[in-house]
């Protein structure tokens, strides 16, 4: 009984640090610029203000939102599909180049983003790409190693007599992938998914080094220039935070059972 | 893990097979070979080059690679990036399986507290950033202002040399613990009923237990765990940037941002490219040498 109460009295300050950040930001983007200096910062500032936002939406940042969103689902959709199609090439078809082509694929994994981020600048200027959609998209919507082996890993499992009979029965290869190992596949999909939406959201120096013009810039480059642009305006950067950040925060509540399944998932493979 | 698939090939042509597998993957190998292996050989091409902005770039073999060794820049900012290092993957770590240790139990609501603890995990790293900048701010921050109410006069955190690396590294355990403990958590789950009540009925006290049955028996989640953090801290770029960009003076220019510096505000390709080479060579080197840890670690028990 007392384990249990320390437990729980660890747990709730545990959960508290985690998520007090969040509070902040939320008191603080409310905040009118006298309450700032007349409030503690964990401190609401009354009547609540939304002074910040005006200032905001009126230096264009409705537009890096809509951007973002945008963008995020574009690359994230072509992640999806394209690893979904990679994977099942891998784990179902048989092929010549399969097995080292796979392992091409997985040493990709060990090359860090910001090794690659100069030769891809390069060419991205060669096929006069910077500053486009394409040119920050391209890159990364094609599929991804990593999403490309869990999937395969998984498709690997599903039997392959389900197949094998819609195959008899005259369905050809996508049907079959579409209408029988997807549906199969669910939680895969969600972890996969999940992955990139977070990651593509996230997404900060490939964005910064490729665009430059103002519409088609991201949140995250938006509200990193923001600050330097306006000096220590907190009312502002944190309102700015804020819309950055609830996107994800909202979306994790609504799929938070999912979503730790999922992470875990992908630790022990 | 790579067997080769059982061979149903007799009823439709092996190369029809092969056409329906290379259009499957066609765009995949134009997103993996084009965009991450080619880049990955191009760098080194370009580390031979002497390269600035709009000058044509020209062969200079070795000599970046020379300049790379008597910079002091470089060797600093290396310094400092295994200091973010030795910082953020022993806090992570420990953290994460203390919380993970804490939440595996069945108790009412727990799943609440798991999902809670990972939220950081998804926040965006350059929101967070300024978050955190705002938490440490010297004078009306939330932690001088806490601080305050005991008596204490906080110092001014990012602005230290000695302590803005520590404050920076602080905010990357904060997110990163959480989802870390998930895979502790996953590991904990898969040990067997049997080995975990074992030896509490030979009368051992907890941490023994721990120690002798538990740890052992994480060791995979432990080298997922470190080798994910040990390569994710060495790219950390996103909250130093918004954080300190670099600073005070150079006391938290990591690699990344060195690299950023020289390729995107001087323009001087070829040398970025150097000193890519030479942090993907030390992120390998300390890959390579966990692995090559834990395989013997992993081997002497399994003999001795």
């Amino acid at each position: 009984m007392r384990l249990r109460i320390f437990t729980y009295a660890v747990l709730v300050a545990g959960c508290l640090f985690a998520i007090f950040p969040y509070f902040l930001t939320v008191l603080t983007a409310f905040k009118g610029p006298g309450q700032l200096s007349e409030t503690m910062p964990w401190e609401p500032g009354l009547p609540p203000s939304t002074a910040a936002f005006e200032r905001l939406f009126s230096s264009g940042f409705g537009g890096y939102l809509v951007n973002t969103a945008l963008v995020t689902a574009g690359i994230t959709l072509g992640q999806v599909v394209f690893a979904i199609l990679a994977a099942y090439a891998f784990a179902r078809l048989s092929f010549p180049g399969r097995d080292a082509l796979f392992w091409v694929y997985l040493s990709t994994l060990m090359v860090p983003p910001v090794v690659t981020m100069i030769p891809l600048y390069l060419m991205m200027q060669k096929l006069g790409l910077v500053d486009t959609w394409a040119g920050l998209m391209l890159p990364t919507m094609l599929g991804t190693p990593y999403a490309i082996f869990l999937l395969r890993q998984f498709f690997r499992g599903i039997p392959a007599d389900l197949e094998d009979a819609a195959r008899i029965d005259g369905a050809g290869r996508v049907r079959t992938l579409v209408s029988i190992v997807l549906p199969l596949s669910k939680p895969i999909l969600v972890t996969v998914t999940t992955l990139a939406v977070v990651a593509n959201w996230n997404s900060f120096l490939w964005p910064l080094i490729v665009t430059s013009s103002e519409d088609k810039r991201l949140l995250s480059v938006g509200i990193a220039l923001f600050k330097g642009e306006i000096g220590v305006d907190y009312n502002a950067v944190m309102a700015g935070s804020l819309i950055a950040l609830a996107p994800l925060l909202v979306l994790f509540i609504v799929f938070q059972r999912f979503i730790v399944r999922s992470v875990a998932v992908t630790g022990l493979k | 893990m790579l067997r080769r698939a059982p061979r149903r090939t007799s009823r439709i042509g092996r190369g029809r097979q092969t056409a329906v597998a290379y259009a499957l993957l066609a765009p995949s190998l134009v997103g993996v070979l084009g965009f991450l292996l080619a880049p990955g050989v191009i760098v080194l091409v370009l580390s031979l080059f002497d390269w600035k902005l709009l000058s044509t770039p020209e062969f200079v073999g070795l000599a970046n690679y020379q300049k790379l060794f008597t910079d002091s820049d470089v060797w600093h900012s290396l310094l400092v990036t295994v200091y973010y290092v030795v910082i953020c993957v022993p806090g992570t770590t420990i953290l994460s399986l203390l919380l993970a240790l804490l939440v595996d139990r069945k108790l009412r609501g727990m799943k609440y507290f798991r999902a809670l603890l990972v939220i950081p995990w998804m926040a965006t790293p350059v929101a967070l950033g300024l978050v955190w900048s705002w938490i440490f701010d010297p004078g009306r921050g939330a932690l001088n202002q806490f601080l305050g109410v005991f008596g204490i006069d906080g110092p001014a955190w990012l602005s230290s040399p000695v302590l803005a690396m520590p404050s920076v590294a602080a905010v990357h355990i904060w997110q990163f613990a959480g989802y870390n403990m998930l895979f502790f958590l996953a590991g904990l789950q898969n040990i067997p009923r049997s080995l975990r009540e074992a030896s509490s009925l030979d009368g051992a006290s907890p941490v023994a237990h721990f120690f002798t049955i538990t740890l052992p028996l994480l060791r995979p989640t432990m080298l997922f765990v470190l080798i994910t953090n040990v390569i994710g801290s060495f790219q950390a770029f996103d909250t130093i940037f918004v954080m300190t960009e670099g600073g005070p003076g150079d006391s938290t220019e990591v690699a990344t941002y060195l690299i950023y510096d020289e390729a995107f505000r001087k323009f001087d390709f070829g040398y970025a490219s150097t000193i890519s080479v030479l942090l993907f060579a030390v992120v390998l080197i300390a890959t390579i040498s966990q692995f090559v840890y834990f395989e013997r670690r992993t081997t002497y028990e399994v003999s001795g």
